[in-house]
């Protein structure tokens, strides 16, 4: 929010520099995010008075003009056709630096010396709303009893500087020049000046309020409505200092009647409006919830459909205003005003957030209501409309104000405790230091023991424990006070034992695994485009796609059901800007639910994930990496042919535990890797990590180890394609009984002399005996017993 | 046979040793010497031609003879393998800059990497590590957290709903009512995760990571906080680190602090990293609002807490010198090889 330093002024006795008031405020949790000083621009810039215009000698188009810059005359070449000898104007010296970046220097115009720079009103950032002939395409030609030689930025009233502040949505009361001011008087200790309140009333005249409009409130989202009345409206261009004002915290000047109300919310943090009472029919105000069917023109010309959940201000036939967003355009002031209706209301900060969020409108007035304003500031308001009224001589006070209020808000009284507040700060701050602090805030305290009573102003709905009041006299007493606390942690409270999460370290171990295998690890998006099931050729309840109500695009408006989404993407993205070789792996969470829209929370279920596409790298490969995974766990296992619908059907494989998949491994589906613009070499592995974490911790069981060396035989046999290593390896097992140790396959080979359909299958058969030495012998008999199972069971030949 | 011709052959055999300039020559003095028709074999051979009483003496010259001449000859051999491997191994030079093969590692995720270390910290000052949903009630994100439907803090964040009740988390805060609940005091958890906002530009992902932390106890104050936040910056910046609060607002805490980090880079002095202020706006704290407690179950005259949430992204741009938010999900594999 924008607050005008001098408009400040106004209320609190400032001495101090603007930026060191604005680290006050942002030490207090006001924070100052910019100091914008209004004439940065407008240095060197003077009010000058044209002498004497001549022509230039060598060009038709330029003149040549004497001018009393008031401590000498200068002499100026100008283009403009708008100037003439006597008119007083803005003169921009050499060293300005204009805001649309031009800067001036001396320089010479075809041969003759030019000291400067006649200004538009553009070239000064003002506009015909704010100044009078700062909008003509030419010169700004300013009045002629203005101070020749005087700063344009005095001049003008451009020496304003402005606070942007960003106020905490707890301080609504912050959003004004008023509750600003408070705080800076909480800050200094200074006094608030008195705010001018009063105005003048035709103390002969018979008319009261009354006689002009009557209200009803039927409403609960009303909680106080004030009207007043104005006659004889003469509505006319602000005063300067006004329009100066309100065009330093970007406000348009407009008129005298809309600059009042505009000031007031500015200044009081009160928001206005303003009727023509002529407009109201029956000269009745209706404050009521709307009726379905009712329609509004309002003041941004849209027109807009109403229902029960939004509040109007309404005459006897129709709805006038959107209550606390937006004024309609039936029955607002205009230039044919005579009397004008002034409303100053509150309104429940919920009914109009509702309301402005429904129909997408947001005004000063509706940003005030839906951070709430207080009960009591809509008197303080309207009185503060009718004293400027009065000043600014913009119509007549008709007697008697209009006030329904259905909440009074008065000062309230809490009672803390010193010993808590310190508690809670742990500090010790004296209670003669916390005294002086909430009388500062105004809240008028008193000490009895321990306790402090302390008088809350109504303006601070927001203070109502002893918590509140500690964050009160912290951010005054200054958090620096913990600048140097060197606070043995945690001295006063129990010591508990800390545990990490058992499936996060689980997960550590893994990570560090693939890291160590060469594997990057990627974070993706879990928002994921809508057709991500449909390229996946997802079929199950994966199919179902938790989408985001007001996502930012469609690319991002999904939850994804499936990591192979992020990771067939990232490849994509990968082979796209030129990388190769990728080998990459997620730790992430997959959104699944049955049924849609959610009626409950969905199941996220933490899956690892990992893709490669890299030559030589083939299902095995992946096998080799599940297996280094899941050897860390114990997990008892199977795997099986796949059903995963963007797995190659006859290249992957299915991780299977007490009957379920918990994982699944191989290749990319031919039309999957098409859908993601990939070739199909590329492979993909997922396990559900929950399943993983769900076990017991794998218990390592070491067993004797055979004092004589272990004896080795290689085998290879001849065998059809359809007889799998798997019952090959557990045959080779069983025929070697107590004296098995271990079994390879170190090399599998296909050719056409073997016959069709048939591979060489090369097995190293490792045997051991606990007990002696194995004989040629003994081992020979194995070997035969292999053979002969082998031959028996798959018709393999010995090669 | 005389003892001085004895003495002349090993002279000579020494003459012979000492001339040779490489194995083979010393080889072919071996032979020369022992081999079966070598001077020595054959002077032992001959022994029998020999005076009796000569022999023991002449056999006793003839052992000092062979003695002497292996002697030298293991010398020599034991020389000329020296100079041998030496000039092997001269030899054998290899350009030692030429690359390396094999073993190609990956990387972690700059962000798991943060959480990693994060959570270490933290387990070992007594915290446990949680986690929570990412699509969360509107209970547990707002409401629980003292943010009422239509409250103007709601205002703060930019959340993505799903339906009326149901939205992505964005914040991690919303663990605290659900540990509040499953959890008695004294505790301390934290909760690393994603949260999501509806606010996407140079400096915003809509997907972010948190860590959030919590506290419940007798007797917590804001100087625990100060102390618990001091080690693990101090931890995971370096022990010169400092930090300083600032007043803030959050909903629930009360009272709420911003704080600042010194930066890490400069020590405080102004750098680009911390656009010249020194400090680092890094995470939001408080002391645990008392709604927040009652809200969720827990006596807040008997308890209080802390919290502390921060941005884990930032955290990790900070510690890897990243200066763009997106690459941190591009997972493009340029970048993340610097990680490693």
């Amino acid at each position: 929010m924008k607050i005008s330093y001098n408009w400040l002024k106004e209320f609190v006795n400032i001495t101090m520099q603007p930026e060191d008031v604005a680290k006050r405020l942002t030490s207090a949790g006001m924070e100052v995010e910019e100091i914008i000083y209004q004439n940065e621009h407008l240095h060197d810039v003077v009010v000058g008075k044209i002498l004497k215009i001549e022509k230039h000698p060598q060009a038709d188009k330029l003149v040549v003009c004497q001018v009393d810059i008031g401590r000498e005359i200068t002499q100026i070449i100008t283009a403009a056709t708008n100037v003439f000898e006597g008119a007083v104007v803005p003169v921009s010296l050499p060293g300005a630096d204009l805001v649309n970046g031009i800067k001036i220097q001396k320089s010479k115009l075809r041969g003759i010396e030019s000291n400067g720079m006649f200004c538009s009103g553009e070239e000064l950032g003002i506009d015909e709303n704010y100044f009078d002939g700062a909008g003509v395409n030419g010169i700004l030609i300013l009045p002629n009893d203005m101070k020749i030689g005087e700063n344009i930025d005095k001049a003008l009233k451009l020496d304003d500087i402005v606070f942007d502040i960003n106020i905490t949505p707890n301080r609504a009361d912050c959003m004004s020049v008023v509750g600003i001011a408070r705080e800076v008087c909480a800050l200094y200790g200074l006094d608030m000046k008195k705010i001018n309140l009063s105005y003048d009333i035709d103390v002969y005249a018979k008319d009261t309020v009354r006689d002009y409009v009557n209200v009803n409130v039927t409403t609960p989202n009303c909680m106080r409505y004030m009207a007043s009345a104005i006659t004889n409206v003469k509505i006319e261009k602000s005063p300067l200092w006004m329009r100066a004002r309100l065009n330093a915290v970007g406000i348009k000047p407009i008129n005298t009647l809309v600059d009042i109300t505009n000031y007031v919310l500015i200044e009081m943090g009160q928001p206005l409006h303003a009727f023509d009472e002529e407009l109201i029919g029956g000269k009745q105000i209706n404050v009521r919830q709307a009726k379905i069917g009712e329609k509004i023109e309002v003041l941004n010309h849209n027109t807009y459909n109403l229902d029960e959940s939004i509040m109007v201000i309404a005459d006897n036939q129709k709805p006038m205003v959107i209550a606390g967003v937006i004024g309609g355009t039936n029955s607002c002031i205009n230039d044919n005003t005579k009397t004008c209706i002034l409303e100053s209301a509150i309104f429940d900060l919920k009914s109009i957030r509702i309301t402005s969020r429904k129909i997408g409108v947001r005004t000063d007035s509706s940003a005030r209501y839906s951070k709430g304003v207080n009960v009591a500031n809509a008197e303080m308001g309207m009185l503060r409309a009718l004293h400027l009224i009065s000043k600014l001589k913009c119509g007549k006070i008709v007697r008697g104000l209009i006030d329904i209020a259905s909440q009074k808000n008065e000062t309230r009284e809490i009672t803390v405790s010193v010993k808590l507040i310190n508690d809670i700060l742990g500090l010790q701050i004296s209670d003669k230091d916390m005294l002086k602090i909430l009388n500062n805030l105004s809240i008028e305290t008193t000490l009895m023991g321990d306790k402090m009573v302390c008088k809350i102003p109504p303006y601070r709905e927001d203070l109502e424990n002893d918590y509140d009041i500690a964050e009160e006299i912290i951010r005054l007493y200054g958090y620096d006070a913990y600048d140097n606390v060197n606070y043995e942690l945690f001295k006063n409270s129990s010591v508990t034992e800390g545990h990490h999460h058992p499936r996060l370290l689980m997960e550590r171990s893994f990570r560090n695994a693939l890291v160590e295998h060469g594997f990057f690890e990627n974070i993706s998006y879990t928002l994921v485009p809508s057709d991500m099931a449909d390229k996946l050729l997802l079929n199950d309840i994966r199919k179902n796609l938790i989408r985001i109500a007001n996502p930012i695009s469609d690319d991002i408006s999904c939850m994804r059901t499936s990591m192979a989404h992020s990771m067939l993407s990232n490849i994509a993205y990968n082979i796209s800007v030129g990388n190769r070789d990728i080998k990459i792996f997620e730790c992430g969470r997959v959104y699944l639910t049955n049924t849609l829209p959610l009626t409950e929370l969905p199941t996220e279920k933490n899956m690892i994930a990992i893709a490669t596409l890299e030559n030589k790298f083939d299902f095995y490969c992946m096998k080799g990496i599940i297996e280094l995974l899941l050897d860390k766990t114990s997990l008892q296992y199977t795997i099986e042919r796949s059903t995963q619908p963007f797995l190659h059907p006859g290249i992957s494989a299915d991780i299977i535990a007490e009957g379920k998949v918990i994982g699944s491994f191989g290749q990319i589906h031919p039309i999957v890797a098409k859908n993601y613009d990939l070739h199909d070499n590329v492979f993909y592995a997922e396990i559900d990590d929950d399943y993983l974490a769900s076990l017991p911790a794998k218990k390592i069981e070491a067993k004797e180890i055979s004092k004589y060396p272990i004896v080795e035989r290689d085998l290879a046999v001849v065998v059809d394609e359809n007889v799998t290593a798997k019952e090959m390896l557990e045959t080779i097992k069983s025929s070697c009984g107590k004296l098995f140790y271990k079994v390879n396959i170190f090399d599998i080979y296909r050719n056409k002399n073997l016959g069709e359909n048939k591979k060489s299958i090369a097995f190293n058969v490792k045997l051991s005996d606990m007990n002696k030495t194995l004989t040629d012998e003994e081992v020979n008999k194995v070997i035969q017993k292999i053979l002969k199972s082998f031959e028996y069971k798959y018709g393999a030949v010995l090669r | 046979m005389l003892l001085s011709e004895l003495n002349d052959i090993k002279e000579k055999l020494i003459k012979e040793i000492e001339k040779s300039s490489n194995l083979k020559e010393l080889n072919d003095v071996r032979i020369n010497a022992f081999g079966k028709s070598g001077v020595i074999t054959t002077v032992s051979k001959n022994m029998r031609e020999v005076e009796p009483t000569e022999r023991p003496k002449f056999g006793a010259m003839i052992n000092e003879v062979r003695k002497t001449i292996e002697e030298r000859l293991g010398k020599k051999t034991e020389e000329f393998e020296k100079e041998e491997l030496n000039k092997r191994l001269k030899e054998e030079q290899i350009d030692i800059t030429e690359p390396s093969k094999g073993l190609e590692i990956g990387a972690f995720h700059p962000i798991t990497n943060v959480i990693d270390r994060l959570t270490d910290i933290c387990v070992d000052m007594g915290f446990s590590v949680v986690e929570g949903p990412e699509i969360e009630s509107d209970y547990y994100n707002f409401e629980a957290m003292n943010i009422p439907k239509n409250h103007p803090s709601r205002d703060m964040q930019d959340t993505f709903f799903i339906t009326d009740e149901i939205l992505l988390r964005s914040q991690t805060s919303a663990v605290q009512a659900r540990e509040m609940e499953k959890r008695k005091p004294p505790f301390k958890i934290v909760c690393p995760g994603k949260t999501y906002r509806n606010d996407s530009d140079a400096t915003h992902s809509p997907i972010f990571h948190q860590l959030e932390g919590l506290v419940v106890d007798e007797n917590i104050s804001m100087a625990d906080l100060k102390s618990m936040l001091t080690i693990l910056m101090k931890r995971l910046y370096g022990e010169e680190t400092m930090i300083r609060f600032r007043p803030s607002f959050f909903p629930f805490t009360e009272p709420s602090i911003e704080v600042d980090v010194s930066c890490p880079n400069c020590h405080g002095k102004g750098c680009n990293i911390c656009k010249g202020s020194g400090m680092l706006e890094l995470l939001g704290a408080g002391v645990v609002n008392p709604k927040v407690l009652e809200i969720s179950g827990i006596d807040s005259k008997k308890y209080r807490g802390f919290a502390f949430g921060f941005g884990l992204d930032r955290t990790a741009m900070i510690l890897d010198s990243i200066s763009n938010i997106k690459s941190l999900y591009k997972n493009d594999i340029r970048f993340l090889e610097q990680m490693r």
